[in-house]
Parts: C-alpha cells; structure tokens; sequence
C-alpha cells in the first residue's frame, strides 16, 4: 500500500486525464449527434454523452475537493480531427461506429485503464466507488455501441 | 406560433416520459439529501455518481418529452414521495436506506424502467435513448446490492 501522499499524486493525474479524455468524447458525440440521421442511434448517442459529460462533472468536482487544479486536455490537433470526422454528414454512421469500435477490440477494454487503477486504490475510497461505478458506465456505453453496429451490419 | 397537438401515441410517450423525468428528478434529490448526512466514504463515492447520471436522465427525457411537443407538468406518486422521505432522512441508518431502496428491486434491477421501454413503441429514437438509462439504473442496483453486503458484513 502506498502513502497516501503518494496515492493521491498519481490518482488526481489519473483522474485529471480521465476526466479531459471524458469531456472530449462527450464533445465528439453532441458534433456525432447533430448530424446522425439514425433515430436509434441518435438517442442512443445522446445517453451516452450525457453519461460522458456526467463523468467529466464528476471527475472535475472531486479533483477541485481534492485541491487540485484541472489542467489536462486532448491535444487539439487530435480534437478536432475526431470533431471533424465525428461531426461529418459525409463519413457514415456504420464508418464511425466502426472506428469507435476498433479501439475496443474486447468488452472491457474501455473500462480496464479504470479497473486496474481500482485495486491500486486504498486511501481515498470515495474516489474509488466513484471510479467503479464510471468503469461500468464504460462497459454499458461499449457494449450498446458493439450491439448497435452488429445490428446494422446483418440489416444492411 | 401555436403547434399542432400530439397524436395519441405521441402523447402516451410524451406521458410516460414525464412521469419518468419527475421520478428522477424526486430521486436525484433524495439522494443528494443522502450524501450531505452519509458518513461513509464508499457509499458517498457511489451516491455521487447515482445521483448525477438520474439528474441527467431527467434532463434527457425532458429534453425528448419536449422534442416531441410535450411539456414538463407530472408529480411523483404518494409512495416515491414517502421513499425519498426516507432516503433523504438523516435520522435513517444507511443500512436501513439501502434495504428499503433495494426491495423494490427484487429482480435483476430496474424492471418497470424496462417495461417503459418496450412501451415507447414505434419511436426509435425514445427507445434508444430509455435503453441506455437502463443500463445505467441496472449498474446502480448493482453497485447498491454490492456495497449492502459490505456493510452487512462489517455489523453495526
């Protein structure tokens, strides 16, 4: 078990990074929205940026409890590629979801950077229940992603 | 510029979303009350992220309820109100909170949020959208099981 000094000096970088990489898909998903021509999708996609704006939120207010400054972003030429292509009517919605997908290639790929850093966890416990229940978020939002695509490649 | 009134269909959405967008609404407060009188840091860490994503499921079934040309007008039932009494109520045991908000569960989680779902009908994007806050209410029935038992096994 580390001091608890030195847990929270790599936990507010990890939750400081989380919640920059968080806020950026949630930007990515509104372009992704405002031009979707799929009702499903469309209000799937909804959820799912709301629930990664409710992280950043999250994240952001429990590093300011902590004391901590947010300072972490995307870099911008990577933010706004992903806001172009995500926000394209030209680039199909089977071609962005693909895309999505091809970073997670299992279902708990996007949880996995936030699950290892739970067992790490051992001072700060509200930060930790906090980060559990932002992992199962990941999972749901992979998960209907993966069902959503599947469903469109065998009608189409 | 007046506007045309919603079909019947529409309408019984636009219904079942208000009632859902007031029950969250009840809720996200409750359990706000909640986190300000909990002294246990794990279960503050997990309300704070249940209590987020419901008040964001209100705001997205508001959002749609309006996007369908309805308005925000219903009341929480007598037995939701008299809940969010207990979870609210400082002089209420966690433990006690936890058992008198789970046995309303007695499924795998959330099952009148799934029977609204396959109410919605023909309207995709609704569906979608009610979709993805039920696997967010199913982690939060989840993560409310596990954190029971943890308190259940340290005692009193």
């Amino acid at each position: 078990m580390s001091h608890p000094d030195v847990e929270r000096e790599w936990v507010v970088r990890f939750l400081d990074d989380l919640r920059a990489a968080e806020a950026a898909g949630a930007e990515v998903l509104d372009a992704w929205i405002a031009v979707c021509p799929l009702d499903g999708l469309r209000g799937g996609l909804r959820t799912i940026a709301e629930r990664e704006a409710g992280h950043a939120e999250l994240l952001a207010e429990r590093l300011a409890e902590i004391g901590f400054a947010c300072r972490a972003a995307l870099p911008e030429p990577i933010r706004v590629q992903a806001l172009a292509r995500f926000g394209s009517p030209a680039v199909a919605d089977e071609e962005k979801l693909a895309l999505l997908l091809l970073r997670y290639p299992d279902a708990a790929s996007a949880s996995r950077p936030i699950t290892a850093v739970l067992e790490h966890l051992a001072h700060d416990q509200e930060t930790r229940e906090m980060l559990r229940l932002v992992a199962d978020g990941e999972d749901a939002t992979l998960a209907w992603l993966r069902a959503y695509h599947e469903g469109l490649i065998r009608s189409s | 510029m007046l506007r045309e009134a919603p079909g019947p269909e529409r309408a019984r959405v636009i219904g079942l979303l208000d009632a859902f967008q007031a029950a969250e609404r009840a809720g996200a407060d409750a359990v706000g009350r909640w986190i300000g009188v909990c002294r246990d840091a794990r279960l503050r860490g997990g309300l704070r992220v249940i209590q987020a994503r419901d008040r964001r499921h209100a705001f997205l079934a508001e959002a749609r309820l309006r996007a369908l040309g309805g308005t925000p007008e219903a009341s929480v039932s007598r037995e939701l109100t008299a809940l969010c009494r207990v979870v609210g109520d400082p002089g209420v045991s966690d433990r006690s909170k936890l058992a008198v908000l789970l046995a309303r569960f007695p499924g795998p989680g959330a099952e009148a949020l799934d029977l609204l779902v396959r109410d919605v009908g023909d309207d995709a994007e609704t569906r979608a959208l009610l979709d993805g806050i039920l696997d967010d209410e199913r982690a939060t029935v989840r993560w409310l099981r596990g954190i029971r038992d943890v308190l259940d096994r340290e005692g009193p």
